[in-house]
């Protein structure tokens, strides 16, 4: 067999937990070409320096102005973070695992549209379902009040979107596909034995559910979870857009406004420090997270029946898919008709030259696209050391290209912004700058996909291309790469998909009159222009819907 | 006394043509070990699964201990009909340590009965000093042992096993089957075992069920199945028996390498076929002989030789070791069973 399970490469992507069991038995051999292990180290240089540039600026920053920030800020940053990292982490286990659960082992009505449904969110940005979302209810002039005034002839009360609530509510509806994906490559992968042992020890069905089912998924949805956590660890948009201060957005201001690099170092360093502890939680999980009960005699877990709760899941589930992907889409779609129909906005929308429409698209495609190819092409040494020649040096360094999971877009740009100005004034304000940091946040992605692809390609074709002559190179280039370009290809629509998605980096770093779409979005919904924003993001949206397709694609389970 | 009675059990899955199981009926005593046997897709394993719970009959009737489970109107689920089970992947627990795996199925007792009671089926399974590993740490063997420790701790009145050895390297196989039959009896307790390894279902099974397309072809004692087979199904299944067509005379059974005197229920010049398996044909080198040698397999303590009949037919016969003859040697082949053989009607098709 050439290749095993092609199901559930995704959730591979997102955590290499899942990864294990599809993993060909590997062999070793001690001596690796020292070519391929300089090649991987200077990757992780790449990605080291502006990491540990950061800690060295925070650290060498005054010592008045860490006692400043001490005494006033940064405790009311760390909670305030710290309790939006928490309750969206919580708010995303719970709708996403109990959403898998639904389409996975139960028999729910319209699951398998259901899975699609749950999983499309992910190619909504969670700033523009923010911005959606902040049109609709805002407490003054927000749609739905000035509906239900209209209707009841006086205000009526509704829950405003601003502040902790709201972006609690808009991040956990916008992250959730992430435990979504994973849990539900959990649920299916699970046996079904393991349930009915514990039925055939005395459990009825819902004590077999929660006391074998989901603590056996336990570290896997434990890494999706931290996954979720670095995540809004590192979010600026949407809490910029509703309001609620954390350490980003708190790093965005001292950059952008007052422009004190010093106190943006500082706070730069605490919260990467922070992100550490959750990436390094999260490597450790997956480290010891194993399948104990994957093998051949694998048959699918019989479905729940429902019964008559099934009519009120499916509302609830259909709840779910509405506020996270028919609202915002629709909101966008009846936006963006309307643009059309104004002859002024309509004009605004396409003006020509380097503030139009296609100059921003254009903008957006090409920057990721190269981030993209980038990525994944410097993730390829890393992933061939890590995978074909296992060891404590080559592990080190396949962990420390995860790093750019714990380094929030704003930290990235303030990195970049000191480093490129000292190092390679050349490449200052130019978009090259921009592809960097996208390249850097993004290559833990380009990684995980390149050692998944790798992975289960067994060493022995390899092997046979050497035996047949080849050299080391002809075999990856003759043999090797042709099999793993799908995976590779994959691993580069992940990194096309986020890269695209990105804001504050951009913002920070693209130089004056560099816009992107999701520049573009962000400026004309901050002044207020959401009909006029609305093609953009609508666009955005369509263009990160088909990378996402085609990954969705490869799984088993949404074919 | 009777633990299990089974009557008429029938299961049909509504993609497939024909009933996984049809017409299944045995009982079965306390402390017993029922050994069900078959090849793949059978239908043994679904009466193992109907028995636990775990798949409803869609006719027929289980009863357990005197209480009906499952019948046309009843069905009781599993997690009621304290019966335990081992599963071919063992399906321990892998957030659960080895102490608490054997524990799950003791819920609601004291913590110090459940101590002392993990602590015998640790003994018992020569498995205490791993109470605190986890399943992933622990061997194919160890897991085969801990599943069984699991499944017996809760006294259940009746064990299930579906194909537990199956996945097992061969020899530990042969050590494992040793331990759990000696601990199965140790413990009294009553169990039904699923193979499709004819050998195993002899080895453990105090009774074995011979299953083949969803019905029981014979139920039985070890000698009974292996030496009177029921159906040629049977005698081909459990014996690697060749089939020598014969017809029936006033003095036996006239075959093609000679006259096999027995009597038969058969009437005379009834077409027959004899069962005849390796260690009931004997020949010896004769230029003038019925057949010849096409192959010898060496197996150690004793020769296979694959003899071929003048009519075409092959028969296998053993012999000692040390007599090596040439392939393609004429030689006389004859009948020295020296024990009634299974005689069946002859089938159209052979």
């Amino acid at each position: 067999m050439l290749k095993r399970g092609k199901t559930l490469m995704l959730p591979a992507w997102l955590s290499r937990y899942i990864d294990v069991r599809h993993a060909v038995r590997r062999r070793t051999s001690l001596a690796f070409p020292l070519s391929l292990a300089g090649l991987a180290g200077l990757v992780a240089l790449f990605v080291a320096i502006p990491v540990v540039y950061i800690f060295v600026r925070a650290a060498g920053a005054d010592l008045d102005d860490w006692q400043r920030l001490l005494q006033a800020r940064i405790w009311k940053l760390l909670g305030n973070t710290l309790l939006l990292v928490a309750a969206v982490t919580g708010g995303t286990l719970l709708i996403g695992v109990s959403m898998a659960w639904l389409t996975e082992r139960t028999d729910l009505p319209g699951r398998k549209i259901l899975r699609w449904m749950f999983a499309m969110p992910l190619a909504i940005p969670a700033y523009i379902g923010g911005i959606v979302h902040l049109a609709l209810l805002r407490p003054r002039g927000g749609l739905l009040p000035q509906m239900l005034e209209n209707l009841f002839g006086q205000p009526v009360l509704t829950p405003s979107p601003l502040g902790f609530f709201g972006a609690a509510f808009i991040l956990t509806l916008f992250t959730f596909p992430y435990v979504y994906l994973l849990s539900g490559a959990a649920f299916r992968s699970q046996h079904a034995s393991l349930e009915e042992s514990a039925r055939m020890l005395g459990y009825n069905a819902w004590q077999a559910v929660f006391f074998v089912t989901l603590p056996a998924l336990r570290p896997g949805l434990l890494a999706g979870a931290l996954l979720v956590a670095l995540d809004i660890l590192g979010e600026y948009g949407t809490v910029a857009l509703l309001r609620y201060e954390t350490f980003s957005s708190a790093i965005f201001v001292q950059l952008s406004g007052r422009y004190d690099r010093s106190a943006a170092a500082v706070l730069s360093g605490v919260l990467v420090t922070l992100a550490m502890i959750i990436l390094w939680t999260e490597l450790r999980v997956q480290g010891q997270a194993r399948f104990t009960q994957m093998d051949s005699s694998w048959r699918p877990a019989p479905l729940a029946a429902l019964g008559r709760w099934r009519y009120l899941m499916l509302i609830v589930a259909l709840g779910v898919v509405f506020t996270s992907l028919l609202v915002p889409v629709g909101v966008l779609l009846a936006w963006s008709v309307q643009s059309f129909l104004d002859p002024q906005t309509l004009q605004e929308v396409f003006r020509t030259g380097s503030r139009g429409f296609g100059s921003f698209a254009w903008n957006s495609l090409w920057t990721s696209t190269l981030a993209a190819l980038v990525a994944v092409t410097l993730s390829l040494p890393v992933a061939l050391f890590s995978v074909r020649h296992s060891g404590w040096i080559s592990r080190f360094i396949a962990r420390f290209c995860q790093v750019g999971y714990a380094i929030p877009g704003v930290v990235i740009a303030l990195s970049l912004v000191l480093l490129v100005n000292r190092a390679v004034p050349i490449l200052y304000a130019t978009p090259f700058v921009v592809v960097i940091a996208y390249v850097l946040r993004h290559m833990p992605q380009a990684v995980r996909a390149s050692e998944a692809a790798l992975n289960q390609l067994s060493p022995a074709l390899e092997e046979a291309a050497r035996i047949s002559g080849l050299t080391a190179f002809q075999a990856f280039r003759h043999v090797t790469l042709p099999l793993i370009l799908p995976g590779l290809l994959a691993g580069g629509a992940l990194v096309f998909l986020t890269s695209l998605k990105e804001l504050p980096a951009t913002l920070l770093l693209r130089p004056a009159g560099f816009d992107t779409l999701a520049v573009r979005v962000w400026v004309w919904a901050a002044d207020g222009f959401y009909v006029q924003a609305a093609p953009a993001a609508l666009f955005l949206v369509l263009a990160s819907a088909l990378p996402l397709f085609f990954l969705l694609r490869r799984e088993q389970i949404f074919k | 006394m009777t633990k299990l009675s089974v009557q008429h059990l029938g299961k049909q899955y509504t993609q497939a043509a024909l009933p996984a199981v049809e017409d299944v009926s045995f009982e079965l005593e306390n402390g017993e070990i029922l050994a069900l046997v078959g090849p793949s897709g059978c239908g043994k394993t679904t009466t193992l699964r109907m028995i636990a719970g775990l798949e409803r009959p869609d006719a027929g009737m289980i009863c357990l201990n005197g209480q009906v489970v499952a019948s046309e109107s009843r069905f009781m689920p599993p997690e009621q009909r304290g019966v335990g089970m081992v599963f071919q992947d063992h399906a321990l627990f892998p957030h659960l340590n080895v102490f608490e795996n054997i524990a799950f199925g003791l819920r609601g007792r004291k913590p110090a009965e459940t101590k002392q009671v993990v602590g015998e089926m640790l003994d018992l399974v020569g498995l205490a000093s791993l109470a605190k590993r986890f399943p992933h740490a622990l061997s194919g063997g160890e897991r085969q042992r801990v599943a069984l420790a699991r499944a017996l701790a809760p006294r259940p009145v009746l064990v299930l096993m579906d194909e537990p050895f199956s996945s097992l390297d061969t020899d530990l196989r042969l050590v494992m089957r040793e331990q759990v039959r000696s601990l199965i009896k140790v413990m009294h307790a009553t169990v039904i075992f699923v193979t499709h390894d004819q050998e195993e279902a002899l080895y453990m099974g105090d009774r074995l069920a011979v299953f083949q397309q969803g019905r029981l072809e014979q139920i039985g004692t070890p000698e009974q199945i292996f030496q009177a087979s029921a159906t040629r199904f049977v005698a081909a299944f459990m014996g690697n028996s060749s089939f020598l067509p014969g017809e029936v005379t006033l003095d036996g059974i006239h075959t093609e390498i000679g006259l096999l005197r027995q009597p038969v229920d058969f009437p005379v010049t009834a077409r027959v076929e004899v069962a005849i398996r390796a260690d009931d044909v004997d020949f010896r080198s004769d230029p003038q002989g019925n057949s010849i040698i096409v192959d010898r397999i060496f197996r150690g303590m004793q020769n296979i030789y694959h003899l071929q009949l003048d009519s075409g037919l092959l028969l296998q016969a053993f012999k000692e070791h040390t007599l090596v003859l040439p392939i393609g040697e004429r030689v006389q082949t004859v009948i020295s069973a020296g024990h009634p053989l299974c005689v069946f009607h002859e089938v159209d098709c052979v």
